[in-house]
């Protein structure tokens, strides 16, 4: 037993040492060919939208020949892995940590840890309860359900039925879709939500909802899924009860992918989608400026662009990134 | 373990017995009860809107890939083991459906093949873990889970692969265009037969006549009922648990291309939580996790109040959280009122 624990420390030591070796080379200003390392932590590696970010960020971060990013650490939407992987990179004591928390509350302590440790924080995507970050960078998704809400409104002047297709009903970009899209059809009394359900962010859940409301409702104008995948579920519902073109669709994401929305806007299936930004740009711009010491803005929330058939061509080609490793 | 130690039933006197008898047939007969109950809540509350070819087929064909797979879950539950992976096996084998489509122009019957080879080699592995390493089945498809869902994310790099493939002129591929037929909505065998239904259907019929006419099925029974008197009576308890395991890998193979087509696209998510979907369908229509209980038939039926059940509520507006609510409670009356014995409490007898 006493060896055991004798053992043990001397490791844990062995590690303290190896984990301090390389602490000073890093923490000098004055070192000029030193390499910065940093980390970025992935709520899910598995949602399209987030495969994107990642294949982005690795792109973006090339640009900047002395920073190094780490494997991309996956939490797969566990919190509880998402604090650890954090604390990990603490202890390796990365240059810069970006983080896309995948629960503000549980990810909040954790960054705070690491801001203790003098080691800046990026916020990409999503918020934590707390201020001692360096920067935020993330999309605005009450910005861009009133962009789809305003679209809605051009969409039907005359007015109309709309139904709502929900992600999980507790994830802030559908509380934050859903708001935005209600308070801007607001300017059009007679554009009405008839029915709305959660589809999870799924596209196999949206077809068999789709279908039943099209079983229970004489007359739906458009579909507002919050994202691409959901709006397309449902068009093929209404393709295959032959109401297709009766209906206009309306999505968000606008991934360049061969099965994303701007190919559905292409091919006329989606009316409209809008951009939700990955931020994998301006984080690898903001992670430079801060590894050398130039000011960044502490908030920073893009926009999106709306796609339609004139741009689709041209913004796909944009953000189009498997060509390229 | 108490399952097999219990003796077989010994003849009792002839009342005793009938009561036994009508009770086990009401027990059985319950899974139907409550898909007529359901039946009748749909028809009196939305009529013709539930009650209608469109929306019936609708109903059933979004259930057919989780149907198929409770079909091989049920088999492996009949031995006495559990297959928690059929739902990572099912998202593996829509996405190879979908990249042998995409990539390699395949025809649609040659696709289904690949995709049952692909599944029932995972399902053999589950098999062999289970027999040969001696791996409880929870625990060894619990893992073969995670690491399915795992090469599924790798190889599709976390991007979805729409089956809607076209070609240089715009319009889809031959393959695309015939891919469709395994499930996409709005279109159907000779313009009448939609295939995700047929093909639940069809599973049924074979493996309720493999169960109930083949030698290999009265074994699988056996082995779920008492592994070692099935030992003793020289049945290969071995071979029964590796079949079973693989037979449920190809059977998630063969709804991987429904599923893909169902959605015109194979998502490296499909699939998640299937596993649970099935396990209930399973469970309503009869079968014991214990083993040596359970028929085809009732699996069917469990499948059938599944889907409906979600129908009705979604035709009727229910929210989704009350549907969450619903659907576990029917899960435990569906199994209350399959066990006759816990009704002794009202009969106020005892036996020893």
């Amino acid at each position: 037993m006493k060896k055991a624990i004798t053992v043990a420390l001397c490791a844990v030591l062995a590690a303290a040492c190896a984990s301090k070796a390389p602490g000073p080379s890093t923490s000098a200003d004055g070192g000029e060919k030193k390499k910065f390392v940093v980390g970025y932590s992935q709520s899910n590696n598995a949602e399209p939208y987030r495969a994107q970010l990642n294949l982005q960020l690795q792109h973006y971060m090339k640009k900047y020949p002395d920073i190094e990013l780490l494997p991309i650490a996956d939490a797969k939407q566990s919190s509880a892995t998402q604090v650890s992987q954090v604390q990990n990179f603490i202890t390796q004591k990365v240059d810069a940590l970006i983080v896309s928390p995948t629960e503000p509350a549980p990810l909040t302590a954790a960054v705070e840890q690491a801001c203790q440790a003098k080691i800046p924080v990026i916020i990409l995507d999503r918020t934590v309860n707390t201020d001692c970050y360096s920067a935020f960078i993330g999309g605005d998704n009450v910005l861009i359900g009133e962009k789809a809400g305003e679209e809605a409104v051009k969409l039907l002047p005359d007015g109309g039925n709309i139904v709502e297709l929900r992600g999980i009903m507790s994830n802030q970009p559908q509380i934050d879709r859903d708001k935005g899209f209600r308070e801007a059809i607001a300017a059009n009394p007679k554009i009405k939500i008839i029915a709305d359900r959660e589809g999870k962010w799924l596209k196999e859940q949206a077809t068999p909802i789709m279908q039943q409301w099209l079983a229970q409702h004489e007359k739906i104008d458009l579909v507002y899924g919050h994202n691409d995948p959901m709006a397309l579920g449902a068009y093929l519902a209404a393709q295959a009860a032959g109401k297709a073109g009766q209906i206009k669709f309306i999505g968000i994401d606008g991934l360049a992918i061969p099965d994303g929305g701007i190919r559905a806007v292409q091919l006329g299936q989606l009316s409209a989608t809008f951009i939700y930004p990955t931020g994998a740009e301006e984080a690898a711009a903001t992670v430079n400026k801060i590894l050398h010491g130039e000011k960044v803005e502490k908030k920073q929330v893009l926009g999106t662009t709306q796609v339609t058939k004139d741009n689709a061509a041209e913004l796909y080609k944009k953000y189009d990134l498997s060509g390229q490793g | 373990m108490t399952a097999t130690t219990e003796p077989p039933p010994p003849a009792k006197a002839p009342g005793e017995s009938r009561l036994r008898r009508t009770f086990s047939a009401l027990g059985a007969a319950q899974a139907y009860i409550g898909l007529v109950l359901i039946l009748a809540v749909g028809i009196a509350t939305k009529g013709e809107v539930f009650l209608n070819e469109t929306n019936l087929t609708n109903a059933v064909g979004a259930f057919a890939s989780r149907g198929i797979l409770a079909v091989g879950v049920t088999l492996v539950i009949l031995t006495g083991g559990i297959d928690l992976s059929v739902g990572s096996l099912l998202g593996i084998a829509s996405m190879t459906a979908a990249m042998m489509l995409s990539k390699y122009s395949l025809e649609p019957w040659q696709i289904v093949p690949i995709c049952m080879v692909v599944g029932g080699l995972f399902g053999f592995l589950n098999g062999a873990g289970t027999a040969w390493l001696r791996i409880q089945s929870f625990v060894m498809t619990l893992a073969m889970l995670s690491v399915v869902r795992g090469l599924d994310r790798q190889v599709s790099d976390n991007v979805s692969v729409g089956t809607q493939i076209a070609g240089p002129d715009g319009k889809l591929t031959p393959q695309a265009e015939a891919f469709q037929l395994f499930g996409t909505p709005g279109h159907n065998l000779f313009d009448r037969i939609y295939y995700p239904v047929l093909a639940f259907v069809v599973v049924c019929v074979v493996f309720h006549l493999i169960l109930t006419k083949t030698r290999f099925g009265r074994h699988v029974y056996a082995v779920g009922g008492n592994p070692t008197a099935a030992r003793l009576s020289g049945v290969n308890v071995t071979a029964i648990t590796i079949a079973v395991f693989t037979l449920s890998g190809m059977l998630a193979g063969f709804a991987g291309p429904i599923d893909a087509a169902y959605s015109a696209s194979a998502d490296p998510q499909a699939g998640q939580s299937y596993e649970l979907d099935a396990i209930a369908a399973a469970v309503i229509g009869g079968a014991s996790l214990a083993g040596g209980k359970g028929t085809i038939a009732g699996t069917f039926v469990g499948a059938l109040i599944l889907t409906l059940l979600d129908n009705v509520l979604g035709l009727n507006a229910v929210s989704d959280n009350w549907q969450l609510v619903i659907k576990g409670l029917i899960v435990v009356v569906a199994v209350v009122l399959q066990r006759p014995d816990l009704f002794k409490f009202f009969r106020g007898g005892s036996r020893s």
